[in-house]
């Protein structure tokens, strides 16, 4: 286990870890994930600090800087909390961007077709569409998984290229909007089929959705009995099968609430920030919100948190470019970070101790 | 020879070796006997570069050396043979040895390989057909590729970890024949092991371990079961139970023609019939593979049978699942403690819960009240632990057994299955276990005991009945039998005038 | 136990891995960008003007020409301090980029793609004080202009060329998406096509982005495989052209000067020359005299749209040819899509003698007679 490099010092394990020293270890490596990349940055002659400052300027610095992040957030934290569920099961659901499409679709067959309905009979209405298209969407590779063991991390991946290339199909042909020029785009969604905004933001009522949403996975989780059986099949099938929980019924379950969820964050998207379907909706989101998920160890509140900081680097990366820095620079800053941070996650098993004589 | 001179290795928590020494010379059987957690594994990790000693020296024939890789000690010819083996099941023998074999050319002549296994294997009685894939193989000829491939490595020091603990009496006697011809050729030879009688038949000296301290070395010709057993625990350990054998007449589960598929696919159970009767402890014995874990599982309502039928107190169960025979009553101490039993990565009173989950009223699970109730449990059992919220993987392996048991009796079961629930454990908490199913037993609950150490058997239980390739070849009293008529069934001789039972 | 444990820890590694890769490509790439920064407020009454753009400067297509025209702004005027934005794409978040700018003090922003145009309205609204211009596109508010040029003039006379050289007498153009803009410019080198040889057919293959090299790649073989000789395209790279010259056929460039990426296969090519309309915009921002307006530039109007010089296989009469076209169009004399103008139907959408109005060229939405194709329609 020695390494010469380490001299008299060596690596050993350790069984537990307190919190302040995950904490300690966290903050450690986002600091040392700045000042690497950093280096990168001083490379092309610019200023790194420069460049710090702009990031956590025009992300949480101004109102509008903080809004926009808050604005990202949403999708972000949505997809995660649907990733992570899946996650705690181990079924690697990678295909929350998928879900998130079909969740924007089901919610915008509503908002197109039955856009006369009153607001509030549309919305909810949108709402359920984006939950259970999500959620379907998820079943797919769940089901072969439940039943023959297919291993849903491809299943699941693949499926997002297929729903990808359904809304393409959607948005430049049947559902084009006829007045659009032939760009492809839907209509604007009437109002009834919007969700409100906070003020002159564009912060929909979606963040309640969100933080609802994370509060009672947190519950279920820590406190239900179902919560509990989804742990235990995520540690050891053999003793979910042998305590009698039904881990088929656990997969179908637990897949399509994560495909909901992702769903859901498809239908906020479109009914909150976008009022349309087009061909890009997501800039990733769904791929984003497995790291965010991992890094935040599937604590949903932790992601929250960790949502916020991923959307303040996104809403950072935009105005990079406005002042003058590559914004391919952030992509490095994220890479570099999360890099730093599971190279920590060894810290948290691992201490660092002097050699007896 | 080998000389390891007060070795020292400290775990977070736990002193696993305490200035430990040991010597092995060339030509001998050394047997290191030790209760669970007495240090021996952690000693033999040291001695094959797994671990790095804190504090004390290894000698290889007078000279000091320091390993810092399992390499370095496989290059000063120390081997080890695990319990798990390390071998590619599609690939043959030579395939697999050729695997391990250092700097092995781009073009290898596997030809060659193959003679030099015949070669080995003559030489020490170790039959084996190098051509042969891993999966066709028993698991004693398994073991066999694996002493053939420390041999071609040109160990000169061979360890063996509980070698005959998967093995057949008469594959054990075969490996030990084979261990005996080594050792005259030369090389040294340490076996871990905790049975005494096996120690002692076959062994040139012992070195026992307790609590991570070398307790000393004696000769086996000079020492006796009853002098190393106090060596091992500290104090005297009784040998028999005090089980007064009793007939028991009302029925508590029937099987009827039940067949069932193994993992494979390939059938294990076949059209067995069985009655047991409440109150009794039905002993299964059999050579590990022969259905046991199947019939197991069967009865938990973990595998479905394929045909026949199964009824629990007069009413048809078939079909229903672990669930449902949970509820029934039927409790379950699986073979495989660590993945099954329990989930290791939940602390002890998450792991407390498994079982007693569904009761909380609503969808939620009061965890107060399972603390609760787990504090009580671990209490009245005597689990050892350092804290409760601790993963239960930090746990001693007797102490893990000791919450299994405690959580499944603990539920008021009418029958508890219990699969080699002493396997692995050292005689204290053997003793232990023995009693607590011996005592629940007396309270007129019902035992399931399938084991391989025919000693358990015939001292536990009321009934014997004895299986050999999925099906059962007789049904004996531990009082009317010998330990011959049951060797000869696990063996696949059947009994005559079965009807019996 | 130990083995599943390795199992799943590298299938989080895996997976891990995986999503790396994959939130890596999915993100938009933005190399870099700006040109003179210190972005400070320095001395005097510097006016900011920021360009947005939808795809990469190194395009050397419609981004590259816009960027020129940035660049001949920035070398013509004094006081002008000049910032680009590229890959920004035609969704919500570009919304946030115009906010932005906005926010750090940039008195013109011009936003040059089309999808750009609901956000660039929205954005408008919020910053009165800030001037909006907005290329290709429709809508306007009181500080969000429009402007774009009379591609369609210079279209006619590269399709002259392309109707003159093809033996195949079949035209591939790759077509990015069915707005008005693109068909007019299809429209528009078809009807030159015809008007040197009237057997000639245009085939369009829709590629579904503005900048999509790989694509443009398949499009353009598919294209010669079907027997087009002569391509031409409306998206933003010259990747068409160096398909074109491996496989040995003609090709009409569009934006800028494209023959040095396929000098044995570019005739002729249009190109776009921004940089003058830049001027003017800026100089009425200062003056305080600019209006909201919907400018529509054609090659009378200082080279906002033109043709490049012809290659060497044009012969020096049919050069001549097309330049006197050209001359007639600066003069007035000669207006493309003069009636009769007939649809792929055979509809007569122009009557003869008629010519077509500037709010038919702005909206326009079918092929003429010769185009074989179709316009996705909802």
């Amino acid at each position: 286990m020695k390494h010469k490099l380490l001299g008299s010092w060596e690596i050993k394990k350790t069984n537990t870890s307190s919190g302040l020293k995950k904490v300690v270890i966290s903050v450690t490596s986002i600091i040392l994930g700045l000042i690497f990349a950093g280096l990168f940055v001083l490379l092309t002659g610019k200023n790194p600090l420069e460049l710090y400052t702009e990031i956590v300027q025009s992300s949480v610095g101004s109102i509008y800087g903080l809004s926009e992040t808050i604005v990202e957030m949403i999708p972000l934290a949505l997809c995660s909390l649907g990733v992570s569920l899946a996650f705690r099961m181990q079924l690697w659901n990678i295909g929350a961007e998928g879900q998130f499409y079909m969740g924007a679709f089901g919610a915008t067959y509503f908002a197109l077709f039955f856009s006369g309905l009153p607001k509030l009979v549309l919305l909810p209405l949108m709402l359920l569409a984006g939950l259970i298209c999500g959620g379907l969407w998820a079943l797919i590779p769940a089901l072969p998984k439940a039943f023959w063991n297919v291993n849903e991390t491809i299943s699941s991946l693949l499926l997002n290229y297929v729903a990808y290339l359904w809304i393409a199909y959607l948005v430049y042909g049947p559902w084009k909007d006829p007045k659009g020029n032939n760009f492809p785009l839907t209509k604007q969604f009437s109002d009834n089929g919007t969700i409100p905004v906070f003020g002159n933001t564009r912060i929909s009522y979606a963040l309640f959705l969100m933080a609802i949403i994370a509060v009672i996975l947190f519950f279920i989780l820590k406190y239900s009995k179902w919560g509990y059986e989804i742990r235990v099949s995520g540690s050891s099938r053999k003793a979910a099968d042998y305590a009698g929980m039904s881990y088929i019924k656990n997969v179908l379950m637990v897949m399509f609430l994560s495909g909901a969820i992702s769903g859901i964050a498809g239908m906020a998207e479109v009914s909150g920030v976008l009022h349309r379907l087009q061909q890009t909706i997501s800039p990733g989101y769904g791929y984003t919100a497995i790291l965010i998920a991992l890094l935040a160890r599937l604590n949903p509140i932790s992601i929250l948190l960790v949502s916020f900081l991923m959307g303040g680097l996104l809403v950072g990366g935009y105005s990079l470019q406005t002042s003058g820095f590559p914004s391919s620079m952030v992509s490095m800053f994220q890479g570099s970070i999360l890099f730093f941070v599971l190279a920590g996650e060894i810290f948290n098993n691992y201490r660092l101790v002097r050699k007896k004589a | 020879m080998v000389e390891m001179r007060k070795i020292t290795k400290e775990f977070p928590g736990i002193l696993a070796n305490d200035q430990v020494s040991l010597v092995v010379n060339k030509g001998e059987i050394h047997a290191l006997l030790g209760e669970n957690g007495a240090g021996k594994s952690t000693l033999m990790s040291v001695l094959t570069g797994l671990y790095r000693p804190d504090g004390g020296e290894i000698y290889i024939e007078g000279k000091k050396v320091e390993f810092s890789s399992p390499k370095d000690a496989v290059n000063k010819g120390i081997g080890m043979v695990h319990q798990h083996f390390k071998l590619v099941q599609p690939f043959t023998v030579a395939e697999n040895i050729m695997l391990s074999i250092k700097g092995l050319k781009q073009i290898y002549n596997l030809k060659e390989i193959e003679r030099q296994i015949i070669e080995q294997s003559e030489a020490f009685g170790l039959s084996i057909d190098p051509k042969a894939k891993i999966w066709q193989l028993s698991v004693g000829e398994q073991q066999r590729v694996e002493i053939i491939k420390l041999l071609l490595l040109g160990a000169k020091f061979l360890i063996l970890d509980e070698p005959t603990a998967v093995l057949t009496p008469q594959e054990a006697k075969a490996l030990y024949t084979t261990l005996q011809k080594m050792a005259a050729s030369g090389k040294a030879i340490v076996i871990i092991s905790h049975k005494m009688n096996e120690v002692m038949e076959n062994t040139d000296s012992i070195t026992v371990l307790r609590d991570g301290r070398s307790i000393g070395t004696v000769q086996t010709k000079t020492t006796n079961e009853i002098e190393l057993a106090k060596m091992m625990v500290g104090r005297n350990i009784s040998s028999t139970t005090g089980k007064t054998l009793s007939a028991k007449t009302d029925i508590l589960m029937t099987l009827a023609n039940v067949s069932a598929l193994g993992d494979n696919g390939l059938l294990k159970l076949k059209n067995i019939s069985m009655d047991i009767y409440k109150g009794e402890i039905l002993g299964i014995a059999g050579v590990d593979g022969n259905g046991q874990k199947e019939l197991a599982e069967t009865v938990a309502g973990l595998r479905s049978a394929k045909q026949g039928t199964i009824a629990f107190c007069g009413k048809d169960c078939t079909k229903s699942g672990r669930k449902k025979r949970i509820n029934l009553g039927i409790s379950y101490v699986p073979e495989d403690r660590m993945t099954t039993g329990l989930v290791t990565d939940l602390n002890a009173y998450e792991n407390v819960a498994l079982k007693s989950y569904r009761k909380y009223p609503g969808a939620f699970i009061s965890w107060d009240k399972v603390k609760h109730d787990s504090e009580q449990l671990i209490e009245k059992f005597d689990v050892r632990l350092a804290s409760m919220s601790n993963p239960v993987k930090m746990m001693s392996g007797g102490n893990i057994q000791k919450l299994l048991l405690a959580r499944e009796i603990d539920s008021n079961p009418k029958l508890i299955i219990a699969v080699y629930p002493m396997r692995g454990l050292d005689i204290g908490a053997t003793d232990y276990v023995r009693r607590l199913l011996i005592g629940e037993s007396e309270k007129g609950k019902t035992v399931l005991l399938i084991s391989e150490d025919l000693e358990d058997i015939l001292s536990m239980t009321d009934r014997i009945i004895v299986m050999h390739g999925g099906e059962i070849m007789g049904v004996v009293k531990p009082n009317e039998t010998s330990r011959e008529e049951i060797g000869l069934m696990m063996a696949g001789k059947r009994k005559v005038g079965l009807h019996e039972a | 136990m130990k083995l599943s444990k390795k199992i799943s820890i590298s299938t989080l590694v895996f997976v891990m891995i995986l999503t790396l890769l994959l939130s890596g490509c999915s993100q938009t790439s933005k190399p870099a960008a700006t040109s003179d920064q210190g972005s400070s407020q320095s001395a005097g009454q510097k006016i900011k003007v920021a360009f947005v753009y939808v795809g990469p400067v190194g395009d050397f297509g419609y981004t590259y020409a816009q960027d020129q025209g940035r660049k001949y702004l920035e070398s013509h005027m004094k006081n002008v301090e000049t910032t680009y934005v590229e890959n920004i794409p035609e969704t919500a978040d570009c919304e946030r980029t115009f906010t932005d700018l906005a926010q750090k003090g940039y008195n013109i922003i011009f936003g040059t793609s089309y999808g750009y145009m609901d956000y660039m309205k929205d954005v408008s609204k919020k910053f009165p004080n800030v001037v909006f211009e907005h290329c290709s596109g429709y809508k306007t508010t009181d500080n969000l202009g429009t402007y774009f040029n009379r591609d369609y003039q210079a279209r006619y006379l590269t399709g002259m060329v392309a109707g003159k050289y093809t033996k195949s007498n079949i035209l591939g153009f790759l077509a990015p998406f069915g707005t008005p803009e693109v068909i007019r410019n299809i429209d528009a080198f078809t009807l030159g096509a015809q008007s040197v040889n009237p057997k000639v057919q245009v085939k369009v293959v829709w590629t579904n982005s503005w900048n999509d090299p790989a694509t443009e790649k398949t499009a353009a073989n598919s294209l010669i495989d079907a027997g087009a000789d002569v391509l031409a395209m409306h998206v933003d790279s010259p990747s068409f052209a160096q398909t074109a010259q491996d496989r040995g056929v003609l090709a009409i460039g569009h934006d800028s000067d494209m023959s040095k990426f396929a000098p044995n296969s570019i005739l002729v090519g249009d190109v776009s020359n921004w940089g003058p309309y830049f001027v003017q915009v800026v100089k009425d921002v200062m003056n305080k005299t600019w209006k909201s307006s919907q400018y529509f530039g054609g090659i009378k109007d200082g080279g906002v749209i033109d043709i490049t010089p012809f290659s060497s296989k044009v012969d020096k009469d049919f050069q001549a040819t097309v330049t006197a076209k050209r001359q007639d169009i600066i003069d007035g004399k000669f207006v493309p899509f003069t009636g009769p103008v007939y649809d792929q139907n055979g509809n007569l959408k122009v009557k003869d003698g008629d010519k077509a109005t500037d709010e038919m060229l702005l909206s326009i939405n079918w092929f003429v007679k010769g185009v074989v194709g179709s316009i996705p329609k909802s």
